[in-house]
């Protein structure tokens, strides 16, 4: 039959779509790219322009049937009626957020944003300035989804038809995007980048598109239950390593409970805090605040994440079936509270989205009916007198803070308005005695993202990593030559991934990196307590 | 001789109003129907606030005020954007309210206050203008992004701007009597179907005017079309305009309420 596909995987001559399929595979097929970074010289240059430098930089393609098919998505690359299902796709996304519809209608391309991106900065690709790279999905906008550009054609409203290099243009450019927020800021319409990203990356899913990195892991958190695809038996004995080093380490008797029933916390965290470093050093500062403090806590091996990689797509199901874990574990432990460790965008998942998804929290208790932050809870506990701290254990570090972009660009922290800066802050200073902030323009509402966030922590995007990372890497090496900052304190676990791995490509040491509740668990005076 | 001249009368007076009356349509419905269906319509799922949102209604009414009247978030980047932008916007927002003088009768004091400092206020605003277009072209950055659409609305804008300049001089000044009385007539509820029926008021037949007019009637068609829109769309932008207390007061999403 003519519209079969030889074994070798060569098309039949004639057949149009398996052509246009092996075409898009050939052209997002992954290399290697070897960047080095820049030099630090703790200044932010804005580079000029430097059209397609990144166009090569693409990442890895998902292929595996099982992952897709249970996602949603098709299984075999590039499906023969794309263009129909673009459009329909499209359409969807322009109809179900309002974000994406006024964006799309709104920007006047004043110019604000060009110089925000930190991969523009990084990198001097021009489609990397936010305006330009929401351009490329306002030009199918105009042209299909506008009075105009219907009548008149895509060369009237400068507008693009959908052809195979405009879905080559998307990937290489939407996967360039951590969706950080950070050009929204300067905004003048507060047009979000990243809400834009993440329907341009559904809607190329929907055709048969899908990156591997990022779609691997929603696969894993839905069907084993975290991102690392870590089976219950080996959570456990992952978290009973954690509390033999703990007691080894300090001669108490420091739990790290699994799946206790009617205990009062339900703690969540990234599962890269159950062995990784930095990460894990700040697990056992989980674990010595809620022991210090006499908190009943339990962690799920059911919600063994609470990362959300379902967030970084327009698509809704896949978030709230991530985020339902969390929800059925604090029923069925029939915890009091929800709070959660230390991850940026897990975060936002957990306190901006998740009571619209799963909520109201009736069966919580009702001083503490919605997820808290573990920042939150320490300070309170700090503030309190309740955790005994000795400041001279952190006596080597002079700590700057690096604001995670989806902690930064979204929600209170506290009830009070910068609560997500100061809260984290507060918590350093409590622990350490000094501290130092980076420059002004890199931090808090105007941080930089580490370079890496929403999808794109994968090996096969170090070349985004690397350039991306820049921005951070100046400001702190700025702080390192001005202040003789040596330690950067983080409340994500990307993030954590990110510099621990950048830091020494850009030569600086890999234990200037860790947590926030690194530092306080080694500032934690454990034993007796003196009242609470 | 004399039919001709009246043919060509009748064919201004039916151009100048009809111009006016398809354009104020345009302007008001295509505004209206952006504004409810497509913006105010289309749902909103999630909570998406963006820094430094305040935690209340009351903030977040106070940050919108500051965007709107005083351009906060564009403050926070480039300074001559932000000076130009904000410079253009409130001299042409100044510029609309001396036009009100043509609309109302008796005229308020602060409007005629308004006429003394007009030309001061016009060569702003060009000012501005000349900064904005020149701005697109030289930067390399600002200029990769740039459409003719976006060439196209300033020099629209400047092309009114220019015309009621000049109109300011004696040598291409309009009776200004003429034009006041004619614009009355136009408001007057039976004019619309006079026009239809062929039966137009007489129009103000300098050319300087009707250029004028007929730009600004260009203006408002392409309004409710373009990227102009921003100008009621911000009122929608959800990062602005929800309150960031997405875990005190629960958000249902209107197309999952759970």
């Amino acid at each position: 039959m003519a519209d079969e596909k030889k074994a070798e995987g060569h098309c039949n001559e004639g057949n149009e779509a398996c052509e246009a399929n092996e075409r898009i595979q050939e052209h997002l097929k992954f290399s290697k790219i070897k960047v080095k970074p820049p030099k630090l010289t703790g200044e932010i240059n804005i580079p000029d322009l430097n059209p397609n430098s990144m166009f090569e930089v693409k990442p890895q393609l998902l292929t595996a049937k099982e992952m897709l098919a249970h996602l949603g998505y098709p299984t075999d690359g590039l499906i023969p009626n794309w263009k129909e299902v673009f459009l329909r796709k499209m359409d969807e996304m322009l109809k179900k957020y309002r974000s994406v519809r006024l964006y799309m209608d709104i920007c006047v391309k004043c110019g604000a944003c060009v110089d925000k991106c930190h991969y523009y900065l990084g990198t001097g690709d021009p489609l990397n300035m936010p305006v330009a790279r929401q351009e490329l999905m306002r030009k199918v906008y105009r042209r299909y989804f506008t009075l105009p550009g219907k009548l008149f054609g895509s060369r009237f409203v400068n507008g693009s038809d959908l052809s195979e290099e405009l879905l080559v243009m998307w990937y290489t450019y939407f996967y360039q995007c951590s969706e950080c927020r950070r050009c929204s800021v300067f905004c003048p319409y507060g047009i979000d980048t990243a809400e834009i990203t993440m329907a341009a990356r559904e809607i190329l899913n929907s055709v048969g598109i899908v990156q591997k990195y990022l779609h691997e892991i929603i696969f894993k958190a839905q069907t084993i239950g975290n991102n690392l695809g870590m089976q219950q038996n080996a959570i456990i004995n992952a978290l009973e390593f954690v509390q033999d080093e703990l007691q080894e380490e300090t001669g108490l008797d420091i739990k790290v409970p699994i799946d206790v029933e009617g205990a009062d916390v339900l703690f969540v965290t990234p599962s890269a805090d159950f062995f990784a470093s930095p990460h894990i050093e700040s697990l056992y500062g989980y674990a010595k605040v809620f022991h210090q403090a006499g908190i009943s806590w339990t962690m799920s091996t059911h919600a063994s994440e609470g990362g959300n990689f379902g967030m970084f797509v327009h698509n809704y199901e896949h978030m709230k079936k991530i985020n339902k874990r969390i929800w059925e574990a604090a029923r069925d432990l029939k915890v009091k509270r929800v709070v959660g460790g230390e991850c940026g965008h897990m975060w936002r998942v957990l306190s901006s989205f998740s009571n619209t998804m799963w909520g109201p929290f009736d069966y919580l208790d009702q001083n503490y009916k919605r997820p808290q932050h573990i920042c939150e809870v320490t300070l309170d506990l700090l503030n309190r007198g309740a955790l005994k701290i000795d400041k001279s254990a952190n006596e080597e570090f002079i700590v700057t803070m690096h604001d995670s972009c989806q902690v930064a660009r979204g929600m209170e922290l506290g009830g009070v308005p910068n609560g997500q800066f100061d809260i984290p802050r507060d918590v350093i200073r409590g622990v350490c005695d000094k501290f130092v902030d980076m420059p002004a323009e890199t931090i808090r509402e105007r941080t930089f993202c580490c370079g890496a966030g929403q999808g794109l922590l994968g090996d096969d995007m170090m070349a985004t990593r690397v350039k991306g990372a820049m921005p951070r890497m100046q400001a702190y090496h700025y702080a390192k030559r001005e202040s003789g900052v040596n330690f950067v304190a983080l409340i994500c676990a990307i993030c954590k991934a990110q510099l621990s791995k950048m830091f020494p490509e850009y030569g600086i040491a890999m234990e200037e990196v860790g947590g926030i509740h690194q530092l306080v668990g080694r500032a934690i005076v454990l034993g007796a307590k003196e009242g609470v | 001789m004399n039919g001709i001249i009246n043919g060509i009368k009748f064919m201004v007076d039916m151009y100048v109003s009809g111009i006016v009356y398809t354009a104020c349509l345009v302007f008001v419905a295509g505004f209206l129907w952006k504004m409810y269906f497509v913006y105010y319509k289309t749902p909103q799922p999630l909570k998406i606030p963006q820094t430094p949102q305040p935690t209340t209604l009351p903030g977040v009414i106070m940050r919108m005020a500051g965007d709107v009247l005083f351009f906060r978030s564009l403050s926070k980047g480039t300074t001559l954007l932000f000076i130009a932008g904000w410079v253009f916007h409130f001299t042409f927002f100044l510029m609309l309210i001396r036009h009100l003088r043509y609309f109302v009768y008796p005229i308020p004091n602060w409007i005629n206050g308004l006429g003394n400092s007009a030309l001061v206020i016009a060569t702003l605003l060009m000012a501005a203008l000349i900064i904005l277009v020149a701005r697109r072209y030289l930067d390399k950055k600002v200029s990769y992004v740039t459409s003719f659409a976006d060439y196209f609305a300033l020099l629209l804008i400047m092309g009114i701007v220019q015309s009621g300049i000049m109109m300011h001089y004696e040598r291409f000044r309009p009776d200004i009597v003429e034009i006041k009385a004619f614009m009355f007539e136009l408001m007057e509820f039976k004019t619309p179907f006079l026009v239809m029926i062929m039966h137009p008021h007489h129009a103000p037949g300098n050319p300087l005017f009707i250029t004028h007019l007929s730009l600004v009637a260009l203006l408002l068609i392409y309004f409710p079309f373009s990227k102009l829109m921003h100008s009621g769309g911000y009122f929608f932008s959800p990062t602005r305009n929800m309150i960031n207390n997405a875990r005190e007061v629960r958000y249902i999403n209107p197309w999952d309420k759970g």
